[in-house]
């Protein structure tokens, strides 16, 4: 496929084509989870695709990868028509047993693998002679990723303290020194 | 009842998304975009009494807005929310979409255009309109307004003083950057919009000069094309975007104006043209730059804390010129943790494990300069099929070379400022423990999707020069080569990139030629 081609097909649509067609599988795709609330952009199966790779990408305790899987269909509604249907094509593609089973020697769709295969799968994604199930892996995990650690909740275990409280901050005339609350912090800080 | 709504009420400050009918404006001068470009035009422009109309895409936001939580101020702040990508998806690009553009979400950081590159646009790029010594009072009076002056050493966070250490230690020239800061608190912040003002971009500055000077502004409406006929642009169509900026209302709107000045910046002003069948025989959207970004952390014994603190306050450009190879200049980047945790390669343990780490890692940057060799063509903006723009950017060898080099010397610079380890962005991750592991930089696999690009500088597109077969507008002001009355003012007239972050670069430009259309208009 040529540089110009992924304007005209969209990025996974070409790739369907040029591995045989998108529309087949050999098992139907496994049911882990309803949306916690209307889907905007996935249908879904390729919700059940995006939660099945949010439990590997996030494996953090106390993670939960619905959450991560209506997060990222929420950030997807912001996305181009063209980089939505990109997504919902990638979702297919890397749910789908036949490629699987062309390139990986698998059989069964992604959510139907154990943990450890699930690894491999997505291990093979990014060490892929193809640039495109490379990119594929880095937009699935980057979307995860995102949405998790913007969750206020994920930072203690960054030691990310958050952004500075800024509330009843008038301007300090001075321009020099030390901002007082880099100061404050300053005293007793620790390296985590 | 419904509350005072103090924009609205403004009578020089239209929000698209809010018009219950379609909307005509007319103008002597429509400038579409209010980034570094568009808002210095409006802003002399209304000075020296014309009429002004300011068009801005993306909303009007406030330091109500800029609460620094990336959730919620990136999805307002940047293009395509920051997914933006290059075809393939190997470089991220990050760029503004605000009232101000990207001047509200840059790092500060303010350099004049290197005296050198103007010179090379005019031996080889036929930019005969301007010399150095003609940009450099605008330069002075930008400095001025926008209070840009040198980092004191003391005033620099961690992540920026390992990197100017390291440097020292290494011999590798360093200085600390200047900023376009006034009273900064050095929160950190600054790419997500500043909390305090302190930031003097185009949102606080230029732009409240223009409207004050009586230029009007218009923002959540996106041109689609430019409605082109005997020669002149007649019109601006438009679109009304919705409050969120992701939607539309179904209302339109027309722009009429006797000049239209394009500033929508490297990516979207060739769209524009584009979208108005007006390709240049090919030339608009070719020689698009960006100045690729490959990244470096070090992980050291105490709290580095990347994330507060002025975040880019010392640059290095030892290894800007390279002769027959590609040249790289080195700052630091600051470390967010949604902008870590996408550029952190890996997932699943390993990926927790390097994040567990963020406080005590160091951000550091090289920026590969494109488009001064031959075989380093740049990138090409096309269409979408809505009509979005779509950039592909081949990385070729010579810049896979650079990257290379410059991850060693990234590498170097944080083992001689005290770190353990560092960890490039390759994934899966390559960890170095000693300088003397550098060759292992080499045998890492550096292809498309296999290490992380970013890109925070898009110049070029609809680059200048006085031969309209190997330009899109002239040189001596901006015009286009066949269209009398539209000019195109912004990062994307440039032939090459420039070797230093861009925003005072612009500035420096656009003022100059902002002057020359308001002292003696155009013919």
């Amino acid at each position: 496929m040529n540089r110009r081609s992924f304007v005209k097909k969209g990025l996974f649509g070409g790739a369907l084509l040029l591995l045989g067609g998108g529309g087949l599988a050999l098992s139907p795709t496994r049911r882990l989870a309803s949306p916690l609330r209307k889907l905007l952009v996935l249908d879904d199966r390729g919700f059940q695709v995006l939660v099945a790779v949010a439990s590997r990408v996030v494996t953090v305790d106390g993670a939960d990868p619905v959450a991560v899987a209506q997060g990222v269909d929420e950030s997807l509604s912001r996305a181009l028509p063209e980089v939505q249907q990109d997504l919902v094509g990638l979702l297919g593609l890397f749910e789908n047993a036949l490629p699987g089973l062309l390139l990986d020697g698998r059989a069964r769709p992604f959510t139907r693998l154990d943990p450890a295969a699930q690894d491999r799968v997505l291990e093979s994604w990014r060490d892929s002679r193809l640039v495109l199930r490379r990119g594929g892996y880095q937009a699935l995990r980057k979307l995860c990723l995102g949405v998790f650690y913007s969750d206020p909740r994920t930072w203690p275990a960054l030691h990310y303290a958050g952004p500075p409280d800024m509330g009843g901050f008038a301007h300090d005339d001075s321009q020099a020194g030390t901002p007082a609350w880099i100061a404050a912090r300053e005293a007793g800080k620790e390296a985590p | 009842m419904s509350k005072l709504s103090l924009v609205r009420q403004s009578p020089n400050i239209t929000d698209g998304s809010a018009a219950s009918a379609d909307l005509t404006l007319d103008a002597e001068v429509c400038v579409i975009g209010s980034g570094a470009g568009g808002a210095v035009v409006a802003s002399v422009l209304a000075a020296a009494g014309v009429s002004v109309l300011l068009v801005e895409e993306g909303g009007y936001y406030g330091t109500a807005d800029f609460d620094m939580i990336e959730a919620h101020t990136v999805p307002k702040l940047y293009q395509e929310a920051m997914q933006r990508t290059t075809a393939d998806l190997a470089i991220s690009v990050l760029q503004g979409r605000a009232v101000g553009g990207t001047t509200v979400v840059n790092w500060t950081t303010s350099f004049r255009t290197p005296e050198d590159v103007v010179e090379r646009w005019s031996k080889r790029h036929h930019v005969g309109g301007f010399r150095h010594a003609d940009l450099v009072p605008h330069y002075e009076a930008i400095e001025a307004r926008l209070s840009i002056h040198k980092v004191d050493e003391a005033a620099m966070n961690r992540n920026n003083r390992k990197f100017y250490d390291g440097c020292k230690a290494k011999g590798y020239a360093v200085d600390t950057t200047r900023r376009n800061v006034y009273q900064c608190l050095q929160t950190g912040y600054c790419g997500t919009g500043c909390p305090v003002n302190a930031k003097r971009s185009m949102l606080v500055t230029l732009i409240p000069d223009a409207l004050d000077a009586g230029a009007r502004l218009l923002y959540r409406c996106r041109v689609d094309r430019l409605e082109v006929s005997g020669g002149e642009v007649r019109a601006a169509a438009c679109t009304l975007l919705d409050a969120g900026g992701y939607g539309v209302t179904g209302r339109r709107a027309t722009l009429k104006a006797k000049r239209f000045v394009l500033a929508g910046g490297a990516i979207n002003s060739p769209a524009v043209l584009l979208r108005s069948g007006l390709d240049g025989g090919g030339l608009v959207g070719t020689r698009t730059f960006l100045h690729p970004v490959i990244g470096s952390s070090g992980l050291y014994d105490e709290t580095i804390e990347a994330f507060y603190g002025a975040p880019q306050s010392a640059a290095s450009h030892a290894f800007a010129h390279r002769g027959d190879d590609v040249g790289f200049f080195m700052e630091a980047s600051p470390g967010y943790p949604v902008l870590t945790a996408t550029a952190v390669p890996g997932f699943g343990e390993a990926h927790r494990k390097m994040m567990s780490g963020m406080a005590r890692r160091t951000t550091h940057i090289a920026l590969a300069i494109d488009g001064f060799h031959e075989s380093v063509p740049g990138g090409t903006v096309r269409l979408r099929p809505s009509g979005a723009p779509l950039l592909d950017y081949p990385i070729v060898p010579r810049l896979w070379e650079a990257f290379r080099t410059a991850q060693k010397r990234l590498a170097e610079i944080a083992f001689a400022s005290g770190a353990k380890e560092v960890t490039t962005l390759h994934d899966p991750p390559l960890t170095l423990t000693s300088e003397k592991e550098l060759d292992r930089i080499d045998q890492a696999p550096w292809e498309p999707c296999r290490v992380g690009v970013f890109t925070a500088h898009q110049m070029g597109g609809c680059r200048m020069g006085d031969d309209p077969r190997d330009s899109v507008v002239r040189s001596e002001d901006l015009r286009h080569h066949a269209l009398r009355n539209l000019h195109v003012i912004d990062g994307s007239v440039f032939p090459t990139s420039l070797g230093v972050n861009p925003q005072e670069s612009i500035y420096g430009l656009a003022r100059l030629m902002a002057t020359r259309l308001a002292t003696r208009g155009s013919t």
